[in-house]
């Protein structure tokens, strides 16, 4: 399709091209920018001064001698995982390595970074430099560490200086690469700098150690594997990518990236003990049956020409899905069913030629069967011995309960938009209702409902986790409010594109679904992402209701230990540090993706 | 328009007493709040006929024939379209809206998807047409617009005639028997209206029943089989081009064809 000969309408113009603008060398930059007017001049040197004064109270507070950043080294492993068993955190390292895989997969395959002048590497390695060598001046340092932190900016300023120099002028780098080799030379460090030895003993009591020499080896060696991990996944992707599809391997690196979370959480981390008969003669006909069945229904669902049949059966199967809660039976078996039933209802959305139809029942017998793997992991007790109620805490928590309540909330949210913009009015109001009712109520009333009440409300041989009832509650919390940032974006969509949707006779479940939410999602990215990042900072209200995330722990826990007694600021000044550092990510991200969907925009 | 055969010529020259009956309006009529923009419209256009609606603004054309594949609902009256009545019946309004394709003013392509996708959106999920077959007839189409070479790019990269044309081109892939114009021009810069009406003729000649509202006179002129002139939610008067232009029987049609010529 690309192999068109392209004729413009105006043959061969010459173009003109625009004046260059001048590239003003620094001295007449700062001139035109900072000291253009005597009251330009008053306002840099103030705020100078300002930022000045603030750089060294917050370097004093960082380097007083009062700080103990002892706490934080020591309890490192404690803010991030909590108390999961020392002799089994090869499985953390395992998740760890899995994200490191993905990430190094979906850089290759959607062709990530751009590419950054070697010249502008270069000015900003020079301010960096000079901005080091200035806080080094600012900080209440020793003699000896004062001179190494000097020698430290003045090394960087002059490498990024003579990159200035004697680079080309138009000689790039990708920032993908750039990035690798800062992680590697951080990771290097670990093992040539003496930055010291910092863990707990156990002897007869607990007792604090920090000795002199690099970081243990339990921490440097699983990092620089994960690095390496990290670039073979990278260049994997890349030869992978020369042979395969595209679109085959996107869908199948996204499809990855879905199932990660449940599956490193209910496999990897928990361990579950699989009581291998019974799968064997119960979980795995049951799938089976399901799988075989139901593709064959959605096959024939799926014809352009099943029509009033088609919808009556879809009709049945979702009230038999009902009806099963009316008779014991197996709980997988009522998801099943309810599952089937959504499949069939929306088949003469996606029905089509053969291949098409194919395509649908094997995304059923996938789905069908990633449920019923899952739903035997959560169900099969774990191996995995921890003190406490749940098995890991700190910003493994923290990011934990954030993905699963983003992942949940967003199809919710979603739902309840389309809902409250609905047509049918039992929907519009039923929508109305919650998200109004949901909206007026504050989260920690909703976090605290659902950790100590919502497991009464439930039946009597059901039960469920804390952290799970906590998460459904959140997802509930945040839905609502997505799905007021989503109707933001539903309304912006024109009459215009409904009527042109409308005029070539689509459904309207088609046509939400290719022409009104893509458009209404990407004007709704940003509010979107600011909401991710709301969900994700406000987990820190979870150190109210007891459970060991970071917050509580840098707080609560980490202050009351014998060594380190009263130890709070570093601690949160650390978690600031955290929260920030994901925030910040996140944020750039959603930066990212609006440029790329920017494409093509009116 | 050089042609003497008669089965591709178009214009009052030819005779359509013979073919079916594609659009059937009876009395058609209705209301915007206490606002009346049809008044009792009743016409009949047969298969292969070019009608062209004139009118003043507000005169009712684009409400007319926005009823006619329910984009609009009509209050009172029936409307049938090749020989299917248009009620609140969902199947019957889907089933003419597949017969019937339609062209915008302001194009409504959709921006976010690019223009090969586009033309086969439509065809792949509600023709359920294969992708490749879909796709080889949009590139089919889109070298009928004059625009093959445009088909992977998006619609805010092309200008005004450009996207129209992919309009038109969108609405012929689902093979419609009939084809609706609203204005089809009136948001384009002069130079462009030309190669949209080039289109337009071309369509008319290949036997395509179609209905336009526009103020293009030459076009009128040239392939209408039948001026159709609205006033106030009326039909004020129907004939053929020659006798409308030339000799029109209504005062309000000498007005119109006195302010406009």
């Amino acid at each position: 399709m690309s192999d068109f000969n392209v004729t413009s309408a105006e043959g061969t113009v010459s173009i003109k091209p625009p004046p260059e603008t001048p590239k003003l060398p620094p001295r007449l930059w700062i001139k035109e920018n900072l000291f253009s007017s005597p009251f330009n001049v008053f306002l840099t040197i103030a705020s100078t001064g300002i930022l000045l004064i603030l750089g060294r109270g917050l370097l004093s507070f960082i380097f007083s001698h009062e700080r103990q950043w002892g706490s934080t080294a020591t309890n490192l492993r404690l803010l991030m995982t909590q108390a999961y068993p020392e002799e089994q955190y090869m499985r953390v390292w395992v998740c760890v390595g899995v994200i490191f895989t993905l990430t190094g997969l979906s850089m290759a395959v959607w062709n990530a970074g751009s590419r950054v002048a070697l010249r502008r590497l270069g000015s900003f390695l020079l301010s960096t430099g000079v901005v080091i060598d200035i806080l080094t001046l600012l900080a209440p340092f020793s003699s000896s560490a004062t001179i190494i932190w000097l020698c430290v900016g003045t090394g960087i300023s002059l490498f990024g200086g003579s990159l200035v120099k004697f680079s080309d002028e138009d000689k790039t780098m990708s920032v993908l690469t750039v990035t690798v080799i800062a992680l590697a030379g951080a990771i290097l460090s670990l093992w040539v700098v003496p930055y010291g030895h910092h863990s707990f003993v156990f002897e007869r009591t607990p007792r604090s150690l920090a000795e002199a020499g690099t970081v243990a080896l339990t921490t440097k060696l699983p990092w620089t594997i994960m690095l390496l991990i990290g670039i073979v996944a990278y260049f994997a992707g890349k030869a992978i990518r020369e042979k395969v599809s595209q679109n085959v391997l996107r869908v199948s690196v996204l499809t990855i990236w879905f199932l990660a979370p449940p599956a490193l959480l209910y496999l990897v981390l928990r361990d579950p003990d699989f009581d291998m008969g019974h799968v064997l003669n119960t979980d795995i006909p049951i799938f089976l049956v399901f799988a075989a069945v139901g593709a064959g229904l959605l096959f024939w669902l799926t014809r352009p020409t099943a029509g009033e049949l088609g919808k009556v059966i879809a009709a049945i199967t979702l009230l038999i899905g009902f009806g099963s809660f009316l008779t014991p039976m197996r709980m997988i078996i009522r998801i099943l069913i309810l599952l089937l039933a959504i499949f069939a209802i929306s088949a003469p959305t996606f029905a089509g030629d053969t291949q098409t139809r194919r395509r649908y029942s094997l995304g059923w017998i996938g789905v069908s069967g990633v449920t019923c793997w899952l739903v035997t992991a959560i169900n099969t007790p774990s191996t995995v011995e921890v003190p406490g109620s749940f098995f890991i805490g700190g910003v493994s928590l923290t990011l934990l309960i954030a993905i699963f309540t983003i992942v949940i909330s967003f199809p919710l949210g979603i739902l309840l938009a389309l809902g409250r913009t609905s047509t049918m009015p039992i929907f519009r109001i039923l929508c109305t209702w919650f998200i109004e009712f949901v909206r007026g109520i504050p989260l920690i009333t909703i976090l605290i409902f659902f950790s100590i009440m919502f497991p009464m409300f439930l039946p009597k041989e059901m039960e469920i986790g804390e952290v799970a009832s906590i998460v459904i509650g959140y997802s509930l919390f945040s839905s609502a409010y997505l799905a007021e940032n989503v109707r933001g974006g539903l309304q912006s969509v024109t009459r215009g594109q409904h009527e042109a949707a409308d005029a070539v006779g689509m459904t309207t479940p088609q046509k939400t679904l290719f022409i009104v939410l893509p458009q209404a999602l990407r004007v709704s990215i940003p509010p979107l992402v600011s909401h991710c990042i709301g969900v994700f900072k406000e987990t820190s209200l979870l150190a109210i209701i007891g459970l060991f995330d970071i917050l509580y722990i840098a707080r609560n826990v980490i202050p009351n230990q014998t060594e380190f007694l009263g130890s709070v600021r570093e601690n949160l000044l650390f978690v600031c540090l955290i929260y920030w550092i994901l925030s910040y990510q996140m944020s750039k991200a959603s930066q990212r993706l609006e440029r790329r969907v920017g494409l093509g925009e009116r | 328009m050089n042609e003497t055969n008669n089965e591709a010529s178009t214009g009052s020259n030819r005779d359509l007493s013979n073919a079916a009956d594609m659009i059937v309006c009876e009395n058609v009529s209705k209301w915007y709040g206490d606002f009346q923009a049809l008044d009792e419209v009743s016409a009949t256009i047969k298969e292969q006929e070019v009608v062209v609606v004139l009118g003043p603004s507000g005169s009712g054309k684009s409400t007319w024939i926005r009823c006619i594949n329910r984009l609009e609902q009509h209050q009172e009256g029936r409307i049938e379209v090749d020989g299917i009545e248009l009620t609140n019946d969902l199947r019957n309004i889907e089933k003419v809206r597949s017969e019937v394709g339609m062209v915008f003013q302001q194009f409504n392509l959709f921006p976010h998807l690019k223009v090969i996708d586009n033309v086969t959106l439509a065809p792949i999920w509600v023709r359920k047409k294969p992708r490749v077959e879909a796709q080889e007839q949009a590139i089919a189409l889109l070298e009928r617009v004059g625009i093959p070479e445009q088909a992977d790019k998006y619609p805010g990269q092309l200008s005004g005639g450009q996207q129209q044309r992919v309009a038109i081109a969108r609405a012929l892939a689902m093979e419609p028997r009939i084809m609706l114009f609203d204005e089809p021009t009136s948001a384009l810069d002069p130079e462009m209206i030309k190669e949209v009406l080039d289109v337009m003729k071309e369509l008319a000649l290949s036997g395509m029943t179609m209905m336009v509202v526009t103020h293009e006179v030459g076009f009128a002129k040239e392939v209408a089989d039948r001026i159709i002139f609205m006033d106030e939610g009326q039909i004020v008067e129907i004939g053929t081009p020659e006798t409308f232009f030339t000799n029109p029987v209504e005062e309000r049609s000498k007005l119109f064809l006195s302010q406009i010529l």
